[in-house]
């Protein structure tokens, strides 16, 4: 009865209703959309850091990571190959064999971290062919370097022109060899630019002496937010004796404590932006109550109990808040949708400077249901919250001063 | 009297222009002081670079890139450095030897930069000395000493953190560096770790090591000569410009084709790159709580167009006509915002001021970033150019809030409204 | 000569069941006329004075005021055309709540753009002779029913209208006050030949009136004129 008698309340005043709802609609966009550009700000950061080189999870001989030298490489073995795909999640697994060894021109020298390398699998996984400004991207079979752009300028080397690699190979042999460069490849980090050379795997395992060795797989998963989940996976799959198995918030603690810091900015500013929402649907709240106090006044006047008219009133206010919580997650996530594909993109100086980073000078947001879900769960709570306060007054209404005004 | 009655239709209700008025100023006020805390962060974190990592002006071969060639030395180096330490307004300075090297350990190899310095400038330009977290800041004796980061410790073993979590270090390893000499030589070096610095730049804690100067610069063919020179003047970092001219018409640098000089800009790019993201992301935050800000105007001021329909009625039939209904309620939701944005937007810039001078604890927030030698004090400052953009942005957000109930508004029929109550 | 002259004049609403609320009405009244408009709720008297007033368009018929056709006027024109001719008093709801009674007299002549001297002269004349001139900057919530309906008079007249139409002026006053109200309309009717036309079901007002028309269903059944 109570609550035919709301719902025929809220179409009785359809304007009225529909500014309310509004209000918890808005307040639903607003907040999904704040926290969908923070998370996908902090993807967009994780990608830019991670997908350049390190991927999302890596696979080592257990101690590499600590000691990262040939020594601790590991035998490129079916049970590796086995658990990365059995894993529907894995979309990539790149083995790589690297070192740093000296680089020489022969007149100049460089310290470079060769990297040996499936071409076609390091493509899937870093976009690297797409990175190639001269020359060709390598292919298995060729016996020949392709180096990044900053050490083909410092030691003033082109495409066609060789280079002598000078090291030690695995358990100490010494690994000195000529090869000819056959591309050059320009990376956004200027840290990477300056550091990073490729060979092909089983030309690079030869030159270091350790045939069939590795000294990890760098893994791509599906989504990355499930990078841990397939890592605790490989990692129950693997002899944790053997293998080490890290996913990139091990690989990169730096990022993720950036992440975690800028993360609680970002939730102080979601709750200055709970405040204001609040406020708003507060106004409209208070509002509709001043406009009904005749209405109200009335239905006391002929007998209902206040604290009747007050769940009569709550239930209203239920009422909208899920219709408006509802009808601001559904219009949420093709607005999402929509930033994520087409994201915020900076103009003018923000622009260049970014650019002078290649990175590109985007915010998209993140389609996260998760995302979508909670927000529209607080901004449930904030409105029953609010209505709190109009219902404390009802229950003190005077019905003679409220049906005079 | 349109303006009139505008504004004192905005204080009819003054309950619910209370709240849009307070909802305005304190949205307002955090929005303002969020941004001016980015700012801050920017800035203190500005002034840890120039003092640990890059100073105000530095000189090199203009031919010097970093992890460049040996040769490459600064030109007449030491009689440069005699010529700046002598200028009044050079507060410290360092001369500094660089040199790509590779380090060799049984933990593996390392590129890193060997940076050779004379300790007492060093200490007083990028207070390293008070950087120290274990062993000494170089010390005299039969080996070569070095100075690595706490970052390069853990690397190759120097610096052991057992199962409590409890760090000690272990200062007996040897290891060995190799860099090309001037003549392009291959030539090593053994050297022993005799301290421990932290800074907050893990890459750099990574990647520098410090060695002093006379260790150095006979192995690599270049005695007594100079790569770089840093200093810190007594102006704050936005006058530098003015010194750099002074400096540029020193007579060992003017006519000196082997030295450049550069500011602390031109040096780190990505300094203004932080500064951009931060003014966007700014930018972002002002707008979303603006619109957050406009849907409660509009909300309030549809609701007040709406229970009013009997008076706009009225209004129209006593001869008001379309244009002037519209400007009031323009006019009333444009009042409606200016009652709680000068009171947001002058709470903010008092809060600003005074934090910008007490310092806010960020600690909280900013966990963990004590330890990397970031001070967590930060001081909230911002532009004035930013307090513009948010005043336009407010003027703009009244206006654009101001159009819907106008329109509104404008569409009610006399009749109706006059019947409507 | 007739300053308000219907002719044939229907207004249908449409819905569900189309009500005829004016159902060919022709209607001539003439300068200084003081003509009560009489009959049942829902007889179309509220429909047929916001007819005349422009506040509402006929379905089909012609209304002329001073012989100018004011249903061939655009809106703005037509908010304009009352703003210049035509006085309104209405049952409730008259007066801008935020205004003084002094300042809602005004209103209508700062729109007209009449200078200020004369403004406010004929303001104080105005508030005067409705008996207000000791209320003159009260605000409507602060008046009694009666004393906001002569302010609203006031206003009407401020605009020096050709006429003066009252929907249901005095439903919501006491006898007292509609005494008093019906008193300042007839004196200003005798003194000032003020054309006032009324809506009305009010006995005190009918008595009052000089003409009295009855609808019914949306048709004139009787226009009877006293003496």
């Amino acid at each position: 009865m109570l609550l035919k008698l709301a719902w025929r309340n809220l179409w009785r005043n359809k304007r009225r209703t529909l500014i309310t709802t509004a209000s918890i609609f808005v307040a639903v966009i607003l907040s999904t959309f704040m926290r969908s550009l923070q998370e996908g700000s902090y993807n967009e950061m994780i990608k830019n850091a991670v997908s350049f080189y390190s991927g999302y999870i890596q696979i080592h001989k257990n101690g590499y990571w600590d000691e990262q030298k040939l020594d601790n490489s590991f035998e490129d073995l079916d049970v590796v190959k086995a658990a990365l795909s059995g894993d529907k999640r894995v979309t990539v697994a790149t083995p790589r064999i690297e070192s740093a060894l000296l680089i020489s021109s022969g007149e100049k020298t460089h310290i470079a971290q060769i990297v040996g390398t499936n071409p076609e699998q390091e493509d899937q996984l870093t976009n690297l062919a797409a990175k190639v400004v001269e020359g060709r991207y390598l292919t298995s079979d060729d016996q020949g370097l392709m180096i990044a752009a900053g050490i083909a300028e410092k030691l003033k080397v082109g495409v066609g022109d060789s280079l002598i690699l000078l090291g030690q190979g695995y358990h100490g042999v010494s690994a000195n060899e000529i090869y000819p460069i056959i591309g050059i490849v320009k990376y956004a980090s200027p840290l990477l630019n300056k550091r990073i050379m490729f060979l092909p795997l089983k030309e690079a395992q030869e030159m270091f002496v350790a045939q069939e060795m590795l000294t990890s797989y760098a893994i791509n998963v599906e989504n990355p937010k499930q990078s841990e989940k397939v890592a605790q996976a490989l990692k129950a799959e693997l002899n944790s004796e053997e293998y080490e198995v890290m996913p990139w918030t091990e690989l990169s603690p730096d990022l993720i404590k950036m992440i975690e810091g800028d993360r609680a900015g970002g939730y102080l500013f979601m709750a200055i932006l709970y405040v204001i929402i609040g406020f708003g649907i507060f106004g409209t709240a208070l509002m509709m109550i001043n406009e009904r106090q005749y209405e109200f006044g009335v239905m006391t006047a002929i007998g209902m109990k206040r604290g009747k008219l007050a769940r009569l009133l709550t239930l209203e206010m239920v009422i909208m808040a899920i219709l408006g919580v509802i009808a601001g997650f559904i219009a949420a996530i093709p607005i999402i949708t929509y930033f994520q594909f087409n994201p915020i993109t900076f103009k003018g100086e923000a622009a260049k400077a970014y650019e002078a980073f290649n990175i590109a000078p985007i915010i998209p947001t993140m389609l996260d249901f998760g995302v979508i879900a909670s927000q529209a769960l607080v901004v449930l709570i904030i409105t029953l919250l609010i209505s709190i306060y109009p219902i404390l007054q009802l229950l003190r209404l005077d019905p003679i001063k409220a049906m005079r005004t | 009297m349109i303006s009139l009655i505008a504004w004192r239709n905005v204080w009819r209700n003054p309950l619910r222009s209370g709240i849009v008025g307070l909802a305005i100023a304190i949205g307002l006020v955090s929005g303002v002081f969020m941004v001016s805390l980015q700012f801050g962060i920017l800035e203190s974190r500005t002034r840890d670079i120039i003092q640990t990592q890059i100073s105000h002006i530095q000189l090199h071969h203009p031919q010097y890139e970093k992890g460049g060639e040996t040769k490459f030395i600064l030109e007449n180096g030491p009689q440069v450095f005699e010529a700046l330490s002598k200028e009044p307004y050079v507060k410290s300075i360092s001369a500094r030897i660089l040199i790509p090297a590779m380090l060799e350990s049984s933990k593996g190899n390392f590129g890193v930069e060997l940076i050779g310095v004379n300790p007492e400038e060093e200490a007083e330009l990028t207070l390293l000395k008070d950087r120290m977290v274990a062993g000494d800041y170089f010390k005299e004796g039969r080996s070569v000493g070095i100075v690595i980061g706490r970052k390069l410790a853990e690397k190759i073993g120097v610096k052991v953190t057992d199962e409590n979590g409890e760090d000690s270090y272990n200062f007996r390893r040897r290891l060995v560096f190799r860099f090309q000499t001037a003549s392009n030589e291959i030539s090593s070096l053994r050297v022993k770790v005799v301290g421990v610095y932290q800074t907050a730049n893990s890459l750099l804690e990574e990647a520098q090591v410090f060695i002093q100067r006379k260790d150095v610069d006979h192995i690599l063919e270049i005695p007594g000569e100079i790569h770089e020179i840093a200093l810190i003047t007594d102006d704050r970092k936005e006058f530098i410009e003015e010194k750099l001219t002074k400096v540029n018409a020193l007579p060992a640098i003017a006519g000196n084709e082997g030295a450049k000089v550069e500011t602390w800009s031109d040096i780190a790019p990505d300094i203004q790159f932080f500064a951009e993201t931060i003014a966007a992301s700014s930018r972002i935050i002002m707008i979303i709580i603006l619109l957050a800000l406009a849907f409660g105007i509009i909300n309030t001021m549809l609701m007040a167009v709406l229970e009013r329909t009997r008076e706009l009625g009225m209004l129209m039939s006593v001869g008001m006509n379309k244009l002037k209904i519209f400007t009031m309620i323009m006019l009333e939701t444009v009042f409606l915002t200016f009652i709680g944005a000068p009171i947001g937007l002058l709470t903010g810039w008092g809060l600003i001021t005074y934090f910008g001078k007490q310092g806010i604890d960020m600690g909280v927030f900013t966990e963990g970033s004590e330890q990397f030698g970031f001070s967590s004090i930060v001081y909230p400052e911002l532009p004035a150019t930013s307090y513009q953009e948010i005043i336009i942005m407010v003027i703009l957000t009244a206006l654009l809030s101001a159009i819907y109930p106008a329109y509104k508004a404008l569409q009610l029929n006399p009749s109706e409204a006059v019947r409507a109550i | 000569m007739n300053i308000i002259e219907t002719r044939d004049l229907h207004k249908v609403y449409e819905g569900v069941v189309p009500v005829h609320a004016v159902n060919g009405v022709d209607l001539q009244i003439e300068e200084g006329e003081f003509t009560a408009i009489v009959g049942p709720s829902g007889s179309g008297k509220t429909t047929l004075l916001n007819i005349i007033g422009g506040l509402d368009q006929p379905s089909s018929g012609n209304i002329l005021v001073d012989a100018i056709d004011i249903s061939s006027l655009s809106q703005n024109q037509m908010i304009d055309f009352r703003l210049q001719n035509i006085g309104f008093v209405f049952q409730a709801y008259n007066l801008i709540p935020v205004l003084t009674a002094k300042e809602n007299v005004e209103f209508v002549m700062l729109m007209q753009k009449r200078p200020k001297a004369e403004r406010e002269q004929r303001t104080e004349e105005l508030l005067q002779a409705v008996g207000l001139g000791d209320k003159i900057n009260t605000r409507p919530n602060q008046l009694s029913g009666g004393q906001q309906q002569r302010v609203a008079v006031a206003r009407a007249l401020a605009s020096k209208p050709k006429f003066v139409l009252a929907d249901e002026p005095t439903a919501n006053l006491d006898s007292q006050s509609t005494t008093q109200l019906l008193d300042i309309m007839a004196d200003l009717n005798e003194k000032e030949n003020i054309t006032f036309v009324f809506s009305t079901h009010d006995q005190r007002v009918i008595d009052r009136a000089k003409r009295v028309i009855t609808l019914e269903d949306g048709k004139i059944v009787s226009d009877e004129r006293k003496n």
